[in-house]
């Protein structure tokens, strides 16, 4: 059963306040040839105030963990909607797993345009550069998001797909590892960035995609999933990254 | 028909932040990589308005992507024509019941699917992959989508391999690209 969760807890998100600029030697792009060339303009970032966004929940919140479940009145009237259209199928893709599939989310064009309006809503104007996705139902909702607030979408895949040079993080599974993938030179240190999936479950790939961009220097704002199973206790994984999830579901 | 022939000056933007990779998965191909137009993001504006502006207001009401990047594309211009997106899957992945069309690969056979009952019969529909080589990928979508009894109104790409010949092989079915690359 779906419950619909809205923002609630204690930490805001906070933009930088000052400017920067790009170290040359972190910079690189690549050029169609396969050679590189320097870094961009300089880009100078404004002052914001501290944002009015709802805080969130974090791993630190006192109150055992969970996040506050909303309230009707607080609810967001969009929420309900994009819950009822996501679609549980029972025993995919092995016996006891309750599969949470967005599929039928997105054949319903207007709970399809909430669900990325409610986190443009949350991320437009915060001075983040780039948004991450996880392959393959991340590429779905990041890249409407990246082009809405104006950043950057960068794919983190499965090993072998990415063409060119890239940085690897491993991490576990059930039984095994598996390892992430981002494009070198795809991002720049410092820069602010949002990692965005389906779902999270034990939060084992976000975690991944965390490393990968911070080993390069890069600031994770927040991850954000359209789905939480809270039970697997993601979000404790995570640490001190807030997660921010449209739908709870138990 | 492509865009590129129209010498649209976005186009030449586009085309320029598209990366070559040479002998990649294996020597001899030259891959166009689009990670690198995806990391600017006027040019992947450029690239999704240019597609919309195309389909807006054709009656077009699902766009099936391509797994994994025509996933990419696909579901910005779906949102912006007002149509549903449908993925297309490489096998297992989709959970619910399922219809698979096997195509052919160099050495082997490989399967796409959809779901039963994401497209209705009478649908207008678009696919939409960020490439067409040899066009075996986009022929698996398309008999998808008409085994359901969807019309395919048009393939979208961003970029054309033409000497793959790859528009041949989509049997008369229109093929829109943004970018033609030999």
């Amino acid at each position: 059963m779906h419950r619909a969760l809205i923002f609630s807890s204690l930490n805001p998100i906070y933009s930088k306040l000052s400017t920067t600029t790009a170290s040359p030697d972190s910079a690189v792009f690549p050029k169609r040839d396969g050679g590189w060339i320097g870094p961009p303009p300089v880009f100078r970032l404004q002052n914001y105030k501290r944002t009015l966004l709802p805080p969130l929940c974090s791993a630190s919140d006192s109150v055992a963990n969970q996040p506050k479940m909303a309230s009707q009145d607080e609810q967001d009237p969009r929420i309900s909607k994009i819950s009822s259209a996501i679609r549980v199928i029972p025993n995919f893709p092995k016996p006891g797993i309750m599969f949470q599939d967005i599929t039928t989310l997105l054949l319903d064009t207007k709970a399809f345009r909430d669900t990325i309006d409610l986190f443009v809503e949350r991320y437009r104007g915060k001075d983040i550069s780039v948004v991450a996705g996880i392959e393959a139902r991340g590429f779905i909702f990041g890249p409407p998001i990246a082009l809405a607030i104006g950043a950057k979408f960068v794919p983190m895949r499965k090993p072998n797909k990415l063409p060119g040079e890239v940085i690897s993080e491993e991490y576990s599974l059930e039984y095994g590892t598996d390892i992430m993938e981002m494009h070198v030179g795809a991002v720049q240190a410092g820069e602010r960035a949002l990692i965005i999936d389906d779902l999270i479950a034990t939060g084992g790939t976000l975690c991944a995609a965390i490393k990968l961009l911070e080993r390069v220097g890069v600031h994770v704002v927040e991850c954000a999933c359209v789905i939480e199973l809270p039970e697997l206790k993601g979000r404790e994984r995570l640490g001190d990254k807030p997660l921010f999830v449209l739908v709870s579901s138990t | 028909m492509s865009a590129y022939r129209d010498k649209d000056p976005l186009i030449h933007g586009i085309q320029s932040k598209i990366r070559v990779v040479p002998n990649f998965p294996k020597p001899g191909i030259m891959f166009q990589d689009i990670t690198t137009l995806l990391l600017d993001p006027k040019a992947f504006k450029d690239t999704v308005d240019l597609f919309v502006e195309r389909y807006k207001g054709k009656n077009i009401s699902v766009v099936a992507g391509i797994e994994a990047r025509g996933f990419i594309f696909g579901p910005p211009i779906a949102l912006e024509i007002g149509a549903k997106f449908v993925p297309l899957r490489k096998p297992k992945k989709l959970p619910g019941k399922v219809i698979s069309e096997e195509y052919v690969l160099e050495y082997g056979k490989d399967c796409l699917e959809m779901h039963v009952g994401a497209v209705e019969p009478g649908e207008r529909a678009l696919v939409v992959d960020d490439l067409i080589a040899t066009g075996g990928t986009l022929c698996a979508a398309m008999q998808l989508l008409e085994r359901v009894g969807a019309e395919v109104v048009e393939c979208a790409c961003v970029i054309e391999l033409p000497d793959l010949k790859g528009r041949e092989r989509l049997n008369g079915k229109p093929l829109y690209v943004l970018v033609e690359s030999r």
